[in-house]
């Protein structure tokens, strides 16, 4: 049993990409690089309806299209810190739901990506709420994880 | 209270993990989940509660031994989540990858480096 686990309200995803941290940062924060990956698998988020303003207090908004059905998801989140090329940080107002993104410089072309969700079950605390997200979860995308401790 | 964040925290304990996965083999008496334990009664009681609570367990209101059952639907309901979310964020650096390999290859390939 590890000693560091994850509380039970975070989720901890990490990637490591080949490439410079500047420009993975670049691909997190500027919209013409959002719209190639932002959407997972049979989704896309279209350029148009990407804002990003990328400082404190600024907003992150998308919006996620099904290829499939062309149904949409949009969720609009609030910058918390903007530390280029180190750290991203944001809360989404409604569900209280932090998500921090830090980028580590491994050498050799390589970055590691960390993404450290905090406050995670504020939205799924009625099973009505709980219904809604895990659908709109099909189109939209934060969030990643395991099990706390495994 | 029935949401995510208490199965979450239900979940977050190595010992109630493990009567979880005991449970999935068939409903269990406290002094069968204790066993296993090096633990009193009063200790692996105040676990199931916090279970019973999460709504990942039952337990008989009227049965002399109260056995415990595990609520199969909130442990899918939260493995559902968090595996949706891996999946998300997998399959969203994957373009990610795939969109860095492909700005850095620079326009058709012709900046290839042989400086070295």
């Amino acid at each position: 049993m590890r000693d560091h686990r994850p509380g039970a309200d975070e989720l901890i995803f990490t990637r490591v990409v080949e490439a410079p941290r500047e420009l993975v940062f670049r691909c997190m924060t500027e919209p013409e690089h959002l719209t190639h990956f932002w959407g997972p698998a049979g989704v896309s988020a279209p350029l148009d309806q990407i804002t990003v303003d990328a400082r404190p207090g600024g907003v992150f908004e998308t919006v996620m299209v099904s290829d499939a059905d062309g149904s949409e998801y949009r969720t609009r989140v609030i910058y918390d810190e903007v530390v280029a090329p180190d750290r991203l940080a944001w809360t989404d107002p409604d569900t209280g739901m932090t998500t921090t993104s830090t980028f580590t410089d491994l050498g050799g072309n390589r970055t590691e990506i960390r993404i450290h969700q905090a406050k995670v079950p504020e939205p799924f605390r009625s099973p009505q709420a709980q219904a809604g997200f895990l659908t709109s979860l099909d189109c939209f995308a934060a969030y990643l994880g395991q099990l706390p401790g495994r | 209270m029935n949401g995510l964040d208490a199965t979450f925290t239900a979940l977050a304990d190595p010992t109630r993990r493990a009567i979880v996965a005991r449970l999935a083999q068939g409903d269990a008496t406290v002094n069968e989940l204790a066993a296993p334990f090096d633990m009193s009664l009063p200790a692996i009681s105040k676990h199931l509660k916090v279970l019973e609570r999460s709504g990942l367990i039952s337990r008989s209101r009227h049965a002399q031994f109260r056995p415990c059952h595990l609520e199969r639907e909130a442990l899918d309901a939260a493995a559902g989540w968090i595996e949706e979310n891996r999946r998300t964020w997998a399959e969203r650096f994957d373009k990610l990858d795939e969109h860095l390999r492909q700005i850095q290859r620079g326009p058709a390939g012709d900046e290839e480096r042989k400086d070295r």
